[in-house]
């Protein structure tokens, strides 16, 4: 519930450090986990002036209509954020260090087969 | 919803019905009242929590008139029970008659309510079975709206300045006016014989004050609360500012009478 855009995670822009809550209202993120088993995800962020209201709002805007079972807040400013972006892009082609091309399907097959075992179920 | 009728003596009948219409009324007024802050709240965020806050107490008006109009059985429903009548026919605390005013009122009636409405709530017990489910889902909801307002009330109190000064004067403001939510009941006994009460309110009452001074005690607040005066005055002769909510609940609804809507 924030677009003060100098401060927004999802554009990756920079965070400034804040000691501790000051009472003044600043940006928390929520995540929200839709069904039990499933991992947290990233629902938005509310304005707040402390963890604890921040969890309030939290439940009004991301599980008021029992969207959420669990929810999480974590104040902007206590995420740890990569300042550079650079090292997040290999220079050279590694493309030979990725999986594709090669078929597994067969042969984990033919594994579960000499083993007596079946595929797993996907989770629900 | 359709609730089965369950027998009741006369006596038990019409002490529960006027119990349930204090709850319904009270729970209808504070949330219509509360209802008012939706787009004019402080922040957005505590905008959206005081408008949903304001829409679970009129969920539970509706449930607790559609429980009343079983026991009334008249031929009333929820709408007719809560839009039909003169102002002077409202059952609700003279705590809910002083209007919502600003912020800190807001929050000082809140607390002083939801407070008082959960100590209500659990001294309710499972003698008639319709309400007592009730009560257990309403209880839910209510835990919220207590943990809510003693955040706010205590935010408000740590705060410098203006805004402590104004909710620690509409706390005094309000003060004398807080146990009427506890008044006991007309026909008391009668709810406390079936075990739809399970304690008198007068008991509930002086439970009910040594929370809220617990609470606001560290806050350096000392707020003198009356013990429950009884119903009759506590309930009824009410202020000019719930005769304009009336004006504006109802607007609707006389605007067209006998529409469907």
């Amino acid at each position: 519930m924030t677009d003060n855009g100098d401060r927004m995670i999802d554009e990756g822009g920079p965070v400034a450090p804040v000691a501790e809550a000051t009472g003044i209202l600043e940006p928390y993120e929520v995540f929200r986990q839709e069904k039990d088993g499933e991992p947290m995800r990233h629902g938005g962020n509310v304005m707040a002036p402390d963890a604890e209201l921040a969890l309030h709002y939290a439940r009004e805007m991301f599980s008021r209509r029992g969207e959420s079972v669990r929810l999480w807040v974590v104040r902007r400013a206590d995420i740890g954020v990569l300042d550079d972006l650079d090292l997040l892009q290999p220079p050279l082609d590694r493309s030979f260090k990725k999986p594709g091309g090669y078929l597994m399907r067969d042969k984990l097959a033919a594994a579960r087969g000499r083993a007596g075992t079946s595929k797993p179920k996907a989770r629900q | 919803m359709t609730t089965a009728v369950i027998a009741l003596e006369p006596r038990v009948s019409a002490a529960l019905a006027e119990f349930l219409l204090s709850m319904a009324d009270d729970e209808f007024v504070i949330g219509f009242s509360d209802s008012e802050w939706t787009g004019i709240a402080p922040i957005l965020e505590e905008d959206v929590a005081m408008s949903s806050i304001a829409q679970d107490e009129l969920g539970h008006a509706r449930a607790l008139y559609e429980l009343l109009a079983t026991v009334l059985d008249d031929g009333r429903d929820a709408d007719a029970l809560a839009y039909d009548r003169e102002p002077e026919a409202y059952r609700h605390a003279r705590l809910l008659d002083h209007g919502r005013g600003d912020w800190a009122t807001t929050i000082a009636r809140r607390f002083l309510y939801d407070t008082a409405d959960a100590a209500r709530l659990a001294s309710i017990g499972e003698g008639w079975a319709p309400l007592a489910d009730l009560v257990a889902k309403i209880r839910r909801e209510e835990r919220y709206h207590v943990m809510h307002f003693t955040i706010w009330a205590d935010r408000l109190a740590r705060a410098d300045g203006d805004a402590r000064a104004r909710f620690v004067a509409a706390l005094e403001m309000l003060a004398p006016d807080a146990s009427t939510v506890l008044a006991p009941p007309e026909g008391e006994a009668a709810l406390l014989a079936v075990g739809i009460l399970t304690r008198p309110m007068a008991e509930v009452a002086a439970d009910w004050r040594t929370d809220v001074a617990r609470t606001l005690g560290p806050l350096g607040i000392q707020l003198a609360l009356e013990p429950a005066a009884n119903s009759g005055p506590a309930r009824t002769g009410h202020s000019d500012a719930f005769r304009w909510l009336w004006g504006e609940f109802t607007s609707v609804r006389r605007s067209e009478p006998g529409a469907t809507w």
